[in-house]
């Protein structure tokens, strides 16, 4: 069906005008190149933000939830009883894991699961002489800790890898140092809701750029947690997971939630302003580059009929030496179609171009020295799909129209 | 097989709505045999280049039977009639239109690589044999837009000739020639309607052009003046 006088009409057609023709493909390249760009460094904002959150959280978290508001009892059996209750006591709940080697053994046999940490989280006072700040201390398994959430990389100064033998160690962040006017060897006063006072021996410094985490946090050895509060060998608060996917947090949890009696609780669900604020910038992203899309088929649509228009007679002339309807058609559609194959291979290589132009600028905030920028295949893929799908159908319409004119109308003149 | 009916046309009736219904056509009905070289003479807007559309199978809104070789034209599809046209009717416009941005010999081998019997090379040849045939040898290479009135004139006729139709048709072919041309044309088309037993159907207001003709058909009012 193609044949060769078709595609040389194109040619001719596309290189008679070489002006309009550039015209028509830098819509293309410029939305396409928009289109990679915009998705890429919307990506790496993603990408940034969520490099940030991941420092001090784990993509899937396994702790033991407080029981359901039992203060009203009465009104669960006998619902339309007024009841009025002073004072309730609430028995004491268990705190904490209690079998977490159990729960570990299942989780190992999880194939999407890429790393597992245990900690022990308590809510203390931080005091050195007279100042005294709120805030948690984590104990933790130093090495699976540094395998979950890259500790070490936010290590200031010290080494991280001390904190397996120093049980009476403590990493503390930046802020809370200054603040409590710690160096590196100052001990450190730790006081618990419990009433219980320990000394530690400041032997690093960490900073996550996170102002929350760097202004209350710190952390010893999980053991020396245990100790603190008195708990048995193998008591843990919280267990934190890492899979494979970040997205993929629900599959996981449908999975594990059936072999642990405790509550799971994704990255996705513990914040979602923050998976809001991801899936909105992707939305943002795409929409902006289908606009710019939209913009340039438009720019192709105007262009052919203008094209078609000035060939109205030639288009005639064709018809009447035995072209058909289809091969009209033809003869324009591979003009648009050229058009968004070259224009979109630009496009990509000027959207990467702009994308390493752009990801050297530098942005000096929340540990970032340039902004972000990510370089997704799969992205520049689907930009090409959607820059040819666009030029399809605004090269298609006029191509139609094209195939349509009555030739007698025309060469009657 | 010389007095074989190719072209016959039975009856044909054509109107036109705009601006007012307007009968153009008033039952024309005539056949015109293999190798036979007809002029179609009348008065301005007679209908002979209406005709000549409907004729041609590019107006198919008529009434009335075309029938080409025993074969009925006038119930089959546009693209049935497109391919039925790139191999069996060269045109020859009033106007010459030519692909303006294509070379001289292109232009004439458009209908030949559109009907994709020979290969590239053959048809560039017998392209160009077309071209010096009509005094255009030195001229192939040239665009088409780069051509004078008549020269283009000629490279249509060419085009018409390429496919070696049953039936070339022309809607005052030498309109735009000298006497020179329009002589060089004539022979043209009387020789291959007698070597080749092409037939040749054309609209002229050259007296001397018809006279020299097979025969003569005269448009009068929408229908043919019998005489
Ligand atoms: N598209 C049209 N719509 C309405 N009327 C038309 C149209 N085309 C032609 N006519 C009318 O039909 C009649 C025949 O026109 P046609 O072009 O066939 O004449 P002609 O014999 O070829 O004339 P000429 O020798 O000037 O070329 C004329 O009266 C013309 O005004
Ligand atoms: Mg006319």
């Amino acid at each position: 069906m193609a044949s060769y006088i078709n595609y040389r009409i194109s040619q001719i057609h596309l290189t008679s005008n070489i002006r309009q023709t550039i015209v028509a493909m830098l819509g293309v390249i410029f939305g396409i190149s928009m289109y990679v760009f915009m998705t890429g460094f919307m990506t790496g904002v993603n990408n940034a933000q969520n490099d940030l959150a991941f420092s001090s959280l784990a993509h899937v978290r396994v702790y033991n939830d407080r029981p359901a508001d039992n203060t009203n009892i009465v009104s669960k059996v006998f619902p339309s009883t007024v009841v009025n209750l002073r004072h309730p006591k609430i028995i004491k709940y268990t705190d904490g894991i209690k079998n977490s080697n159990v729960i570990l053994d299942a989780l190992k046999s999880q194939k999407d699961i890429t790393g597992v940490t245990t900690q022990v989280n308590i809510n203390v006072f931080f005091k050195n002489a007279g100042n005294k700040i709120n805030g948690s201390v984590s104990g933790v398994d130093v090495v699976n800790e540094n395998k979950v959430f890259n500790t070490s990389k936010y290590i200031t100064e010290g080494n991280w890898n001390e904190l397996k033998q120093r049980s009476d160690g403590i990493f503390v962040s930046v802020d809370l140092a200054n603040n409590l006017s710690l160096k590196v060897s100052d001990n450190l006063n730790i006081f618990t809701s419990d009433g219980i006072s320990k000394n530690y021996k400041v032997i690093g410094l960490f900073k996550t750029d996170v102002a929350s985490i760097d202004k209350s946090k710190a952390y010893i050895n999980i053991n020396a947690a245990r100790q603190l509060i008195g708990a048995n060998q193998s008591y843990v608060s919280d267990i934190q997971i890492n899979i494979k996917d970040y997205n993929k947090t629900k599959n996981i949890i449908n999975q594990i939630t059936s072999i642990i009696p405790y509550k799971t609780e994704s990255w996705q669900m513990a914040n979602q302003q923050l998976a809001a604020g991801s899936s909105l910038r992707d939305i943002i992203a795409i929409a902006v580059s289908l606009v710019i899309l939209l913009v340039a088929g438009f720019g192709i649509y105007n262009i052919m009929n203008m094209t078609i228009n000035q060939k109205i007679r030639e288009i005639a002339i064709l018809k009447a030496m035995g072209f058909s309807g289809p091969d009209v058609t033809q003869i324009f559609l591979t003009q648009a179609i050229v058009i968004g194959i070259i224009g979109g291979f630009i496009g990509l290589g000027f959207g990467y171009l702009t994308a390493n132009l752009v990801n050297k600028i530098p942005f000096e905030l929340a540990g970032m020295s340039t902004l972000p920028m990510a370089y997704t295949l799969k992205d520049y893929i689907l930009a090409f799909m959607f820059g040819l799908v666009t030029t399809f159908i605004a090269g298609y319409i006029p191509a139609r129209k094209a195939s349509k004119i009555d030739p007698v109308t025309i060469l009657r003149g | 097989m010389q007095n074989k009916i190719i072209l016959k046309a039975d009856n044909i009736v054509k109107y036109f709505y705009q601006p007012d219904k307007f009968q153009v056509l008033k039952g024309v009905g005539f056949e015109v045999k293999r190798g036979e070289f007809v002029a179609l003479v009348g008065k301005s807007g007679s209908g002979k280049s209406t005709l000549l559309y409907v004729l041609s199978t590019l107006d198919t809104d008529y009434e009335g039977d075309l029938t080409f070789n025993d074969t009925l034209l006038s119930n089959k599809k546009q693209n049935e009639l497109a391919a039925f046209r790139n191999e069996h009717i060269g045109f020859v416009f009033q106007f010459h239109y030519l692909l303006p941005e294509f070379s001289a010999l292109e232009n004439v081998m458009i209908p030949a690589l559109k009907l994709n019997k020979k290969s590239k090379e053959e048809i560039e040849a017998s392209a160009f044999d077309n071209l010096k045939l009509l005094g255009l040898g030195d001229q192939a290479l040239k665009k088409a837009n780069k051509l004078s009135g008549g020269q283009q004139q000629r490279v249509a006729i060419a085009r018409a000739l390429i496919n070696k139709p049953s039936i070339i048709m022309g809607d005052e072919p030498t309109g735009n020639l000298d006497s020179k041309n329009s002589q060089v044309v004539f022979d043209i088309f009387r020789e291959i309607s007698k070597e080749r037993g092409q037939t040749i159907i054309t609209v002229t207001h050259d007296d001397d052009f018809a006279n020299n003709c097979d025969r003569i058909i005269e448009m009068m009012d929408g229908k043919i003046q019998n005489k």
